[in-house]
């Protein structure tokens, strides 16, 4: 973790490039869509952060399910770390998918079953946060916040098929499909650009975020120290 | 609003979202090591 801590500003910078060249790809040198025109340009910025969120959860599930089995906060400083930001690039996913929406569908939201999951999604994450902030004991906290965010990530594969289920307004997947991404070179570059400059942006997040979740252990620890020394 | 406009909400949205994170991220970041680094402080004045 200390290297990861050092190495966190390279990473900052790396991320910071790679979506300046995402962003020019996105805006200036994709070619708009034969259907949807220039409104294509924000699916370079949806698909992104849904699949860097579906990342940011992964994480979550992954080290809750080490929390509770090695019951070792380091990994709960992990879950929690990510979870916030994959509710930020959740929230970023909701907002610019409305904002597509109002143009395409007439309307900035419908209860469709794949925006509802993905709200539903949202709402989970920022429930495990509350309960994360709002527990007197951290422990406690850290156990229920675990079972919450293992249940929680249920809704990811469900969100994923609900375009294959149910009759959706939103489209199926065209990327994160079995045969391979169905979409044209010039529209899957800027796509896989900003896919890794985002996913670079989270790693960069997750390090400092957990940095900060142990800097909080540390004053938690001296003021025990103190307390027991009266 | 012409599709740029609505594409200039979507990324100015996001820009914000992002900026903010990380400007309140360094500002909790700071915060706490700050309180730490004066907890330490307290805590070796008083030791002997």
């Amino acid at each position: 973790m200390e290297r990861a801590t050092r190495i966190a500003p390279s990473i900052g910078a790396i991320a910071a490039v790679i979506l300046a060249v995402g962003l020019y790809l996105g805006l200036v040198a994709a070619p708009p869509d034969a259907v949807m025109g220039e409104l294509q340009r924000i699916m370079y910025l949806h698909v992104p952060s849904i699949v860097t969120a579906y990342l940011a959860f992964s994480v979550v599930f992954c080290a809750s399910i080490l929390y509770l089995w090695k019951r070792d906060l380091r990994f709960d400083a992990v879950a929690v770390s990510s979870a916030e930001i994959g509710v930020v690039f959740t929230g970023i996913t909701l907002a610019t998918g409305s904002i597509w929406g109002k143009p395409t569908w007439g309307v900035w939201w419908t209860w469709d079953a794949r925006l509802t999951l993905t709200a539903i999604l949202f709402t989970i994450y920022v429930g495990y946060l509350m309960l994360r902030s709002f527990a007197e004991d951290p422990q406690a906290g850290a156990r229920y916040g675990a079972v919450l965010a293992i249940i929680g990530f249920l809704d990811i594969p469900l969100n994923h098929f609900a375009v294959y289920w149910w009759r959706t307004l939103h489209q199926p997947s065209s990327l994160l499909r079995a045969g391979g991404p169905s979409v044209a070179r010039a529209m899957l570059v800027p796509l896989l650009v900003n896919m890794l400059g985002l996913m670079l942006l989270y790693l960069y997040f997750l390090v400092r975020r957990v940095q900060l979740e142990r800097v909080r252990h540390r004053i938690i620890e001296v003021r025990l120290r103190r307390g027991r020394r009266g | 609003m012409g599709s740029w406009g609505f594409i200039g909400l979507a990324y100015g949205v996001a820009a914000v979202a992002i900026g903010t994170f990380f400007v309140l991220l360094k500002r909790r970041l700071r915060g706490a090591a700050e309180e730490l680094s004066a907890l330490e402080r307290d805590g070796s004045r008083r030791a002997p």
